[in-house]
């Protein structure tokens, strides 16, 4: 079975202002299905669709038109979620509780048994490092540590799903070993991994399988196969792919 | 119930931490504190000063405390992106809101419960009042703030504006305590259209004539179905508020 399938997913925002509507497509037509066990990245640009994809899938967006299926149930399902650890790309916590609350608060609102709470939160907070930041609110944590905080609450409930939105942007070299380490970890439990990138060298350490994305449409799904020991492949494939469309120019070195 | 319960939780904790709030309740005892002083002035009725002075001071800042505190409620969560977590994990948004609200509720109560004791005491000085009539005085203004911040939670959603809903809780606010006023006019209008929207808009805004206890303090007592009566509205009224609150948070996209 798989466990994500975009089907023709798109999805465009509208906004009005002063009776002037204008649209931008976010995603469009979407077709991809990632079985279980699989980490697949999704590489593109900025506005190239990616976290686009990954709000349909958390339904924290609508889809226009298609559906987004999470281990065989039409998003949004709140049951699913329970299935599912969410890791955005910045620590978006509650500030004003310690690492140990937020993540009691998060391992209740994912149906974990309050008997349990306490114990995985310790653990968890153990694992990502932070044990001994346990009872310090969040407002005085590094921003490393409330990327590892983040990571904890995605993956308290032991979820079969992990999506991670740019897990490794702004982080320092030790730290983005650190994510790569892990994601590879949750490949070895037979989780399925979906996460996005800029990272092309990171993309291809860590992936089964990947799908680049520009302009809000998927211009190609390459399997390892097709970059393991290719130096070069899969940037230059990816740079073939992509053209941008944010209206940035190139930067003129003359 | 068991989400409700977290999200209730981790809101009050919110609260109690929430610096404005806390400076907001310093400010009531302050308060009623020179209340004391001034209440001197009045030499034959100072007992009668105190008392209104202090339930009018409780109930006023109880207000704004409840306006400001549920306005920025779910706003702010949107802003900080901390409802992309919550929402992420298998969490109604009825509960969310439900469990944010009561939280809210719970939290100013507790603030006025505080202000009151003190108030209480304070009122033995005078030879004290009786219980029963304080209690009632005060569960009245309790009510009135409990509709105001389910009124207020609505508009923040509804209007995605935090001056905007604050303004027009003022409005509400102040329209609230001229019901019979408005529905007088609307017997008195000649024209069929303006009866109808002024009738419809005294029903729709709170009605506070429900809640007028102390007017009746040195008078005849309301009997036990006027009590009963202002326990219905304010169910009745923060449940179509929060009702309607829901429906509009069903539709936003984060």
């Amino acid at each position: 079975m798989n466990a994500i399938s975009f089907r023709g997913a798109g999805k465009t925002y509208r906004r009005s202002h002063l009776g002037k509507t204008t649209e931008t497509v976010g995603l469009s037509g979407l077709d991809l299905e990632i079985p279980q066990g699989e980490v697949f990245g999704l590489l593109g640009l900025n506005g190239s669709g990616k976290t686009t994809a990954i709000k349909l899938l958390m339904g924290l967006h609508f889809p226009t038109y298609g559906e987004v299926e999470v281990l065989g149930h039409v998003m949004p399902e709140i049951d699913v979620l329970a299935r599912i650890g969410y890791a955005p790309e910045a620590a978006y916590l509650n500030r004003s509780l310690t690492g140990r609350e937020n993540l009691n608060l998060f391992a209740a609102l994912s149906r974990i048994p309050a008997a349990e709470r306490e114990e995985r939160s310790r653990s968890m907070l153990a694992k990502v490092g932070l044990a001994h930041a346990a009872d310090k609110r969040l407002s005085e944590y590094s921003k490393g540590m409330l990327q590892r905080a983040s990571l904890a609450q995605a993956l308290i409930h032991e979820p079969e799903i992990v999506v991670l939105d740019e897990p490794v942007t702004g982080l320092d070299p030790l730290a983005i070993k650190e994510v790569r380490a892990l994601i590879l970890w949750l490949k070895s439990k037979g989780k399925t991994v979906l996460f996005s990138s800029h990272d092309i060298s990171e993309v291809e350490r860590v992936c089964d399988r990947i799908g680049i994305l520009s302009g809000g449409k998927l211009v190609k799904v390459m399997s390892q196969a097709e970059w393991r020991g290719k130096p070069d492949a899969l940037e230059n494939a990816f740079a073939e792919s992509v053209s941008r469309t944010d209206g940035v120019g190139e930067i003129k070195l003359d | 119930m068991r989400t409700i319960q977290a999200v209730f939780a981790y809101t009050v904790k919110e609260h109690l931490r929430h610096k404005a709030w806390l400076s907001a309740a310093l400010f009531g005892f302050v308060l009623l504190a020179g209340g004391l002083v001034v209440s001197a002035i009045a030499q034959d009725e100072r007992a009668r000063f105190m008392l209104d002075l202090g339930l009018s001071a409780n109930e006023i800042i109880a207000l704004v405390s409840m306006i400001f505190l549920t306005v920025h409620l779910i706003l702010q969560e949107v802003e900080s992106r901390a409802v992309y977590l919550i929402l992420s994990h298998p969490v109604r948004r009825s509960d969310y809101l439900l469990g944010r609200f009561l939280g809210t509720l719970l939290s100013v109560g507790g603030a006025m419960a505080l202000m009151g004791l003190a108030h209480w005491l304070v009122l033995q000085l005078f030879g004290g009042v009786p219980l029963g009539k304080y209690l009632t005085a005060w569960a009245c203004s309790f009510g009135k703030t409990a509709v105001m911040g389910a009124l207020s939670l609505l508009l923040s959603l509804a209007l995605t504006s935090e001056a905007a809903a604050m303004a027009f809780a003022v409005f509400f606010w102040i329209l609230g305590h001229f019901s019979a006023e408005m529905r007088f006019l609307a017997e008195r209008s000649g024209n069929a259209a303006i009866k109808t929207a002024i009738t419809a808009f005294s029903h729709a805004a709170p009605d506070f004539a429900h809640f007028n206890f102390r007017d009746h303090w040195h008078g005849t007592q309301p009997g036990e179905a006027w009590i009963l009566w202002a326990g219905v509205y304010v169910v009745g009224y923060c449940a179509a508020c929060l009702a309607l609150s829901v429906q509009v948070f069903e539709q936003k996209e984060f």
